[in-house]
């Protein structure tokens, strides 16, 4: 192993890659347009309108304002729940999704000047919980605009009616890091050395002192860079355009190493066992797509029928996908670090395959 | 530099090589010609480390083709038949790239002279057309001051100008003394630049040496080609006893000897015979091929 052979390949590579365009496609352009695509459809549905579950504690004239006003906005209907029902138990035996609690003493809050709270419980994995958000938050502020001038009268505490506050885009984001790498090493891996073998270049590297352990180790380091530019990219999108808050710690990088490694391998295997350009080409869609709708990246894995959840669970996206989001989103660290040990197994077994099968000479 | 004795290459069921011996010395062209099939490139990418082989023995610049690849490799240039380098780098920075991967290597903007490419240095490899490809692709065979140049088809698809651009980078090759294997289908090509050649057919030499010996011993000499000569043209050198050959009204007369030529002129200069023009022809390795396979180059690519 020659370290300076690495650094010739990765030079040439540093060079090269962003003078294809459709590179810049795939790392930048594509995740972008998923997200600005799944992002609106999955948290404007608001075009019908939505339920939402009122328990009004209040008996005063300021409630019946209020409800009078969300139900002028056309974007929820209001359904009304008994005061003297149990809310939570409500809430579960009936699965509610939006709920808005308007307590007892709101209106002579309201009448004496002290700041009177609603609460909104969401559960924020549903995607129309946006649309709810931004009516009751539409409607209140209006409220506060028009009684005090702007000052906060009314105020909404959010519950969660899962454990936290999540959007479509705090489960999706992740997902998107983890689908556009898979793509990105998968097909550019897959393609390059398809490309090499039949125009020639590998036979000419062969009459160089470079080993193809080299060349492999140098493809890796460099899909490893693309994969944390990807990570960058994503990332400042969401937080920058979205407001997202989404962390980078140790498991984050350490699934991003083996999951890079582990689909840049992925690629290196389908390109030897299918010799054929165009042939290899189908090979890596038909293992990437159907990844690509089942590891849980645009539908939540508990949405889909029982057998596709069995097959996303051999499939080695869906570890990657959930581990990131473990890690950058939901602070479950011990998911995080069993997703990556998923990751790091299947990583560590395609390298070494792709180290065994890969090599210059055709004969 | 070379020495093959009983080289074989079996594929399956299918001969590539079936046998050859072949001795090459420093500082010569040696080509070896053929059709497309013939095992020209299996034969030459054995030498080049490339392929294995089934039996015989190789000796590289005094190594054993097996046991001394990795100095081998250090110290050959390999241009592979139909070659690529990275379309996306220019052509400086492929022959940076190449030049990187050994230690001992030649200046790339001295490369880039010596091929003269000075006016597409900083073009993509993508932009280049098919004879300046094959000029980059010297340049990258020569990066490490190789002993040992191997050419594998240079001038194949290109047209006669770039074939002939080629051509030059391969004459400078030998006018700095280096050793080039060179394979081609064209015997023009082979011909014109080597000290040496095999003509391979069927994975076997049929014929081997300087192209005048082998012109010499498998030719069938001069021929004098009378143009558009009339009946009594033809009827007056048959009955002269000359062997000759006729076609669309052109007469192809062997010359045999030193008074052939002689004896055929005074023949053409009786009153009832005409003709157009007259030619002298010399026998070519396109010929020696024909005679001794019965084919021609160009008939056995199809």
């Amino acid at each position: 192993m020659r370290s300076k052979h690495v650094m010739v390949d990765l030079k040439g590579q540093a060079r090269s890659f962003f003078r294809v365009k459709s590179n810049l496609f795939w790392v930048f352009a594509f995740p972008l347009l998923l997200i600005i695509i799944f992002g609106a459809i999955f948290s404007n549905m608001g075009s019908e309108s939505v339920t939402l579950n009122v328990q009004n504690l209040d008996e005063g004239p300021g409630s019946q304002q209020l409800l009078v006003a969300l139900n002028e906005t056309g974007m929820v209907k209001l359904k009304f729940i008994s005061p003297t029902t149990d809310l939570d138990q409500h809430i579960k035996d009936n699965s509610l999704a939006h709920v808005l609690v308007i307590p007892a003493n709101y209106s002579s809050n309201l009448a004496s000047n002290v700041t009177a709270p609603v609460e909104l419980r969401l559960d924020e994995t549903v995607s129309t919980s946006g649309t709810v958000f931004n009516a009751v938050n539409g409607v209140v502020n209006a409220f506060n605009l028009q009684m005090a001038g702007g000052e906060e009268s009314i105020v909404i505490t959010t519950g969660s009616i899962v454990q936290k506050r999540f959007t479509f885009l705090d489960f999706f984001v992740p997902g998107i890091i983890g689908l556009t790498i898979m793509t990105t090493c998968v097909f550019n891996v897959q393609g390059t050395i398809s490309r090499f073998r039949t125009n020639g270049i590998f036979r000419k590297l062969a009459t160089t002192p470079m080993t193809p352990f080299e060349w492999l180790l140098s493809r890796i380091l460099w899909h490893l860079f693309i994969s944390f530019l990807t990570l960058a990219v994503i990332m400042g999108f969401g937080v920058l355009i979205f407001g997202m808050n989404m962390s980078v710690n140790l498991p984050v990088v350490l699934m991003i190493v083996a999951g890079s490694a582990m689909f840049s391998a992925l690629g290196m295997i389908v390109a030897r066992f299918v010799k054929n350009e165009e042939t290899a080409s189908m090979a890596a869609n038909a293992i990437t797509f159907p990844m690509m709708f089942l590891s849980g990246t645009f539908f939540q894995l508990e949405m889909m029928p029982s057998y596709l959840q069995q097959v996303a669970a051999v499939l080695p996206l869906t570890y990657m996908s959930q581990g990131l989001r473990d890690a950058m989103v939901y602070d479950n660290l011990a998911g995080a670090y069993f997703n990556l040990a998923v990751v790091a197994v299947i990583g560590v077994i395609f390298v070494i395959l792709a180290v065994l099968i890969t090599k210059w000479e055709e004969e | 530099m070379i020495e093959v004795r009983d080289l074989v290459k079996r594929y399956d069921d299918l001969v590539a090589v079936s046998g050859i011996d072949l001795d090459v010395n420093a500082g010569e062209v040696y080509s070896i010609l053929g059709p497309n099939g013939a095992g020209k490139t299996t034969s030459v990418e054995i030498m080049e480390c490339l392929r294995k082989k089934t039996s015989g023995e190789v000796r590289i610049l005094g190594h054993d083709i097996e046991k001394g690849q990795r100095e081998i490799r250090k110290r050959i240039g390999v241009l592979p038949q139909s070659f690529n380098a990275f379309d996306y780098l220019t052509v400086k920075e492929n022959i940076e790239y190449f030049g990187g991967l050994f230690d001992k290597r030649i200046p790339t903007e001295e490369l880039i002279e010596a091929v003269q490419l000075q006016d597409k240095r900083d073009t993509w490899f993508l932009n280049l057309s098919g004879g300046l490809k094959q000029r980059v692709g010297v340049a990258i065979a020569m990066v490490n001051d190789p002993d040992l140049v191997f050419l594998d088809e240079p001038t194949t698809g290109l047209d006669p100008k770039a074939r002939r651009e080629v051509w030059e980078v391969i004459r400078k090759l030998k006018s700095q003394n280096k050793t080039v294997i060179l394979t081609t289908h064209y015997m023009e090509e082979a011909e014109v630049l080597s000290d040496h050649v095999a003509i391979m057919n069927e994975g076997k030499f049929i014929a081997l040496g300087t192209p005048r010996q082998i012109i010499d011993r498998h030719g069938s000499g001069s021929t004098c080609v009378v143009k558009g000569a009339n009946a009594a043209a033809a009827e007056a050198v048959r009955s002269a006893g000359m062997i000759f050959e006729a076609s669309n009204g052109d007469l192809m007369v062997r010359m045999e000897n030193k008074g052939s030529l002689p004896k055929l002129i005074s023949l053409l200069s009786t009153s009832e015979v005409t003709y157009d023009e007259v030619l002298i022809k010399g026998s070519t390795l396109e010929d020696v091929f024909l005679k001794l396979t019965g084919k021609k180059l160009a008939e056995v690519e199809q």
